[in-house]
């Protein structure tokens, strides 16, 4: 049997008078790539924000291995094997590039050593490794989308949250990530992924979920979610070109 | 590693220092300055420059552990290495009132709040019987095992000690977990939160370490004056003074704190002793009795504070990474 | 049963009471107004600017010495003096944001309160340098007289006009910020700094504005304390903690906020002088402001959820 790695169950976030995310429930396998697609505004990255500790939910839960996180600090929930990327990226600026992802590895190890070592091997599977010795801060868009994900993957997590982590990249880096992404789910773990590019959410994606508004309007496989004519309604009148 | 013999090479000259300059209670006492406002700024650096929290209080524990000390001493006649520990324990409940209240917010409160504490800490030791009041504490008489106190030298080789021990932990920090922790912490907190970092724990950590530090330095400086009252240990401008100290020499390096002490505090000592103008009348450029003469022979004491207003001044304009930072130095 | 001139006598002194109770509202009330012009001086900068202005009491105190040489050098009344400090205070709070703070806008927020710290200790140590520690003391015609209302409780002059001017300006302020164009585009500044500057407002031009505005609000807190306190080069530590803590009691960068807050900073003040003693009213003041901190950090008036 399969088991649910990650339940939504009826979660609301409101921002003041905003309904941000309203009454969402889904779940998440494991070893699944899922994809979690909407126009601007959806509430996408709120949901991801509450998933991953940083907003208090207005109401409903969210049960990650068993357990339930939506009372639980961002870095509990980091220890508790979920990892998540920045939309908007957040380089830590005035560190090396290795730092950044030793930062990722010192949540497993508490040792210098060991954390340069797991560094180095996440470097190297994002291709980064040539900027090792750079300082952060001086990375262009697509390498510091490198980093965020190198930066996860270097916390060994179970689930990782990835805010469009292709998002301004050109197609050749996008298919790296993409690569990266698929390399990782065999090996064994799970990835909920936002992105608006629909060519690579059909490409990659196990499941999929369409919010709208907040609400979710849809979810199916990539086939049924790009046949579906309220999806398709939905991205034309949000004036989207995917 | 080259850091730790560069600390080993410069503890051993300051070590052999007073040997050389022989035994002139003045320069002792400025170098005990210097040395102290170096190990000051450092451990202020170790929460301010590797985690990015600013302290605008750091005096709350100097004094925590001045007063501690001073009323130990001359109330129980405790042992002084026995009452500095005492000082250590005060400061850091300080600290962790400070911390528990302030570490859970972002921005501009850290920096207010520890000024707030500061005033508390120092207006209840202005108001309160047991310290003193403004009369503060006078000690007559001390001695730690048979070693004469009343000379400089001892208190010399204490504060290059604390020092030392400072500059180590800032070292050591610097690559180990919890230093690369405070640095994620100072670069983005919402990115450190999301890699596990659980940041008033660390932040508190910081503090704690820094506090505990300050408060020795406040001890050892008590013992070594044998008089303290509010204004001298305190005072919001030691803590401006120590702020200005690291970020002068460059804040979040490990040599920045100390270099901004070696310049520092020399000039300020000119300027209290009033060498600058002394200077002037002996090179008969300005008469003693003129006008400017008087001004300056009156004046210029109080103008170390104008100065290092001016140099915050320049420094963040023209130099807010500091000496090191313009150098292009990293690490 | 009590007898009647046990009764008279408890009534007497229910009525002595009293009359201190309310002695020491009103005089933290009149106080208060003075502070919360300081805070609203103080929460303008901070809302339009997002800078925490240490050199906000050292404003204050330029405001003293302005209205205590105005006064012995020109004669001139202090509060009369104020129609020359407010524009002068502008004119320089302006200018200090042209020269200095405008070039540290974007940097981090340690930078712009070292700035200012070390802008604060260079006034306060001119000063010094200028006019030596000895305070002084302005003393006017009617310093001391004071006027008594409902039969006991007796209002100091100086601090009865310096609370109705507070009222003025803090109404002329008003109008100012909320009908003026400048005053709009102040308030949009402040709402939203990248905004503002696509709708064509100068934004840098309004970060002079407010600085010149906070400057000139503090002077005029410190010239109408002045015939009250003593003067010195020091004296503005303390109110820059008390307008700190107005600030945020009223939520940083609220003006509403600010006014309330400095009213209820005076009240406290005034009450912990009577009821605890005079050498701890700091003390209460600062407990307060880490109790805001803690319970409600975004201040009695601001936003929840802005941290
Ligand atoms: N901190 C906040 N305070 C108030 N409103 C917010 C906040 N964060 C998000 N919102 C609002 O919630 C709604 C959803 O925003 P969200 O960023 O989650 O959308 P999204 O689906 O990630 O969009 P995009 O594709 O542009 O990233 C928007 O209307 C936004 O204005
Ligand atoms: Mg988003």
């Amino acid at each position: 049997m399969i088991q649910h790695l990650l339940y939504i169950n009826h979660v609301s976030k409101h921002f003041g008078g905003n309904v941000a995310v309203s009454d969402i429930s889904f779940s998440v396998d494991e070893k699944q790539i899922f994809g979690l697609i909407g126009p601007n505004g959806a509430g996408k990255t709120t949901l991801f924000n509450c998933i991953s500790g940083f907003y208090p939910v207005t109401s409903g839960d969210i049960i990650f291995d068993n357990k339930t996180i939506n009372k639980l600090r961002p870095d509990e929930v980091c220890h508790l094997g979920m990892a998540r990327t920045w939309q908007r990226v957040k380089p830590l600026g005035s560190l090396t590039v290795l730092e950044n992802v030793m930062i990722g590895a010192f949540s497993i190890t508490h040792v210098t050593r060991e954390a340069e070592k797991i560094a180095i091997e996440q470097l190297e599977s994002v291709g980064l490794i040539d900027y090792a010795k750079k300082n952060a801060g001086s990375l262009s868009i697509g390498l510091k989308k490198k980093l965020e994900l190198a930066r996860v993957l270097a916390t060994h997590p179970k689930m990782l949250l990835l805010d469009e982590i292709c998002g301004g990249l050109n197609l050749t880096e996008t298919e790296t990530i993409l690569g990266i992404i698929r390399e990782v789910r065999d090996k064994g773990a799970t990835i909920v992924f936002i992105e608006h590019d629909m060519k690579a959410v059909t490409a990659i994606c196990d499941w999929i979920v369409v919010l709208n508004s907040g609400e979710k309007l849809a979810e199916g496989t990539p086939e049924e979610i790009t046949g579906n004519p309220e999806v398709i309604a939905a991205y034309l009148g949000g004036g989207h070109n995917a | 590693m080259k850091q730790i013999a560069i600390i080993a090479v410069i503890a051993g000259i300051a070590a052999v220092l007073p040997l050389v300059i022989g035994e002139s209670p003045y320069f002792t006492g400025v170098l005990i300055s210097v040395l102290m406002m170096a190990a000051l700024a450092s451990a202020w650096n170790i929460l301010g420059g590797y985690a990015g929290q600013y302290s605008f209080g750091h005096a709350a524990y100097f004094g925590a552990g001045a007063y501690t000390t001073m009323i130990l001493i001359s109330k129980f006649n405790l042992n002084p290495i026995l009452s500095m520990v005492a000082g250590i324990v005060v400061a850091c409940i300080i600290a962790l009132v400070t911390g528990s209240i302030v570490f859970r917010l972002r921005g501009h409160y850290f920096g207010l709040a520890s000024i707030a504490v500061a005033e508390i800490v120092r207006l209840s030791a202005l108001n309160f019987d047991f310290t003193g009041g403004a009369q503060g504490i006078l000690l007559t008489d001390v001695s730690l095992w048979g070693v004469d106190l009343n000379s400089k030298t001892p208190f010399y080789y204490g504060m290059l000690l604390v020092l030392v021990v400072t500059l180590g932990i800032a070292l050591s920090l610097r690559t180990s977990k919890t230093g690369y922790y405070l640095q994620a912490i100072r670069e983005d907190q919402d990115a450190a939160a999301s890699l596990g970092i659980n940041l008033a724990f660390y932040k508190n950590k910081a503090l704690l370490i820094s506090a505990a530090l300050t408060s020795v330095l406040g001890s050892l400086y008590a013992v070594y004056i044998r008089f303290i009252d509010t204004s001298a240990v305190l005072d919001l401008r030691l803590s401006i003074e120590i702020i200005l100290t690291a970020i002068i020499g460059g804040v979040g390096t490990v040599w920045g704190p100390v270099l901004g002490a070696v310049l520092l505090v020399p000039l300020a000592e000119m300027l209290r002793s009033n060498v600058i103008g002394d200077a002037l009348v002996k090179q008969g450029m300005v008469s003693e009795t003129s006008g400017l003469g008087v001004f300056l022979k009156e004046n210029l004491a109080h103008a170390h504070v104008l100065v290092y207003g001016i140099i915050t001044v320049l420094c963040i304009l023209y130099l807010p990474k500091g000496i090191l930072g313009l150098l292009g130095r990293k690490k | 049963m009590v007898s009647g001139g046990k009764f008279l006598q408890a009534v007497h002194f229910k009525g002595v009471i009293m009359t201190f109770f309310f002695q020491s509202l009103l005089s933290g009330l009149l106080t208060g107004g003075v502070y919360a012009l300081a805070g609203i001086g103080m929460s303008v900068v901070f809302g339009v600017m997002n800078i925490s202005n240490f050199a906000h009491g050292d404003l204050m105190m330029l405001g003293m010495y302005m209205a205590y040489f105005a006064f012995t050098l020109l004669h001139i009344d202090p509060y009369l003096s104020l129609l020359l400090i407010i524009p002068t205070a502008f004119l320089f709070g302006f200018l200090i944001e042209k020269v200095f703070i405008h070039r540290i806008i974007h940097h981090p927020h340690q930078n712009q309160i070292l700035l200012t710290i070390g802008l604060g200790l260079i006034m306060s140590n001119t000063a010094l340098l200028a006019f030596t520690s000895d305070p002084k003391i302005l003393t006017t015609s009617y310093s001391s007289s004071a006027v008594t209302i409902f039969g006991g409780i007796s209002l100091s002059v100086p601090l009865l006009l310096s609370f109705v001017i507070t009222c003025l300006i803090t109404g002329i302020l008003f109008l100012f910020l909320s009908k003026t164009t400048t005053g709009l585009a102040l308030w949009a500044t402040s709402q939203n700094r990248e905004a503002a500057q696509l709708m064509g407002i100068n934004v840098s031009k309004m970060s002079a504005i407010a600085f010149g505005l906070g400057t000139a609000l503090a002077a005029t807190a410190g010239a109408l304390i002045a015939p009250t306190y003593y003067i010195h080069p020091m004296a503005g530590h303390t109110f820059l903690l008390k307008a700190f803590t107005i600030c945020v009691l009223g939520g940083l960068g609220s003006v509403v906020g600010a006014g309330v807050g400095g009213v209820i900073i005076g009240v406290v003040e005034s009450m912990s002088s009577t009821y605890l003693s005079s050498d701890w009213k700091d003390v209460v003041v600062f407990i307060i402001f880490l109790g805001v901190l803690l319970f409600r950090p975004q201040g009695l008036f601001g936003k929840k959820g802005e941290q």
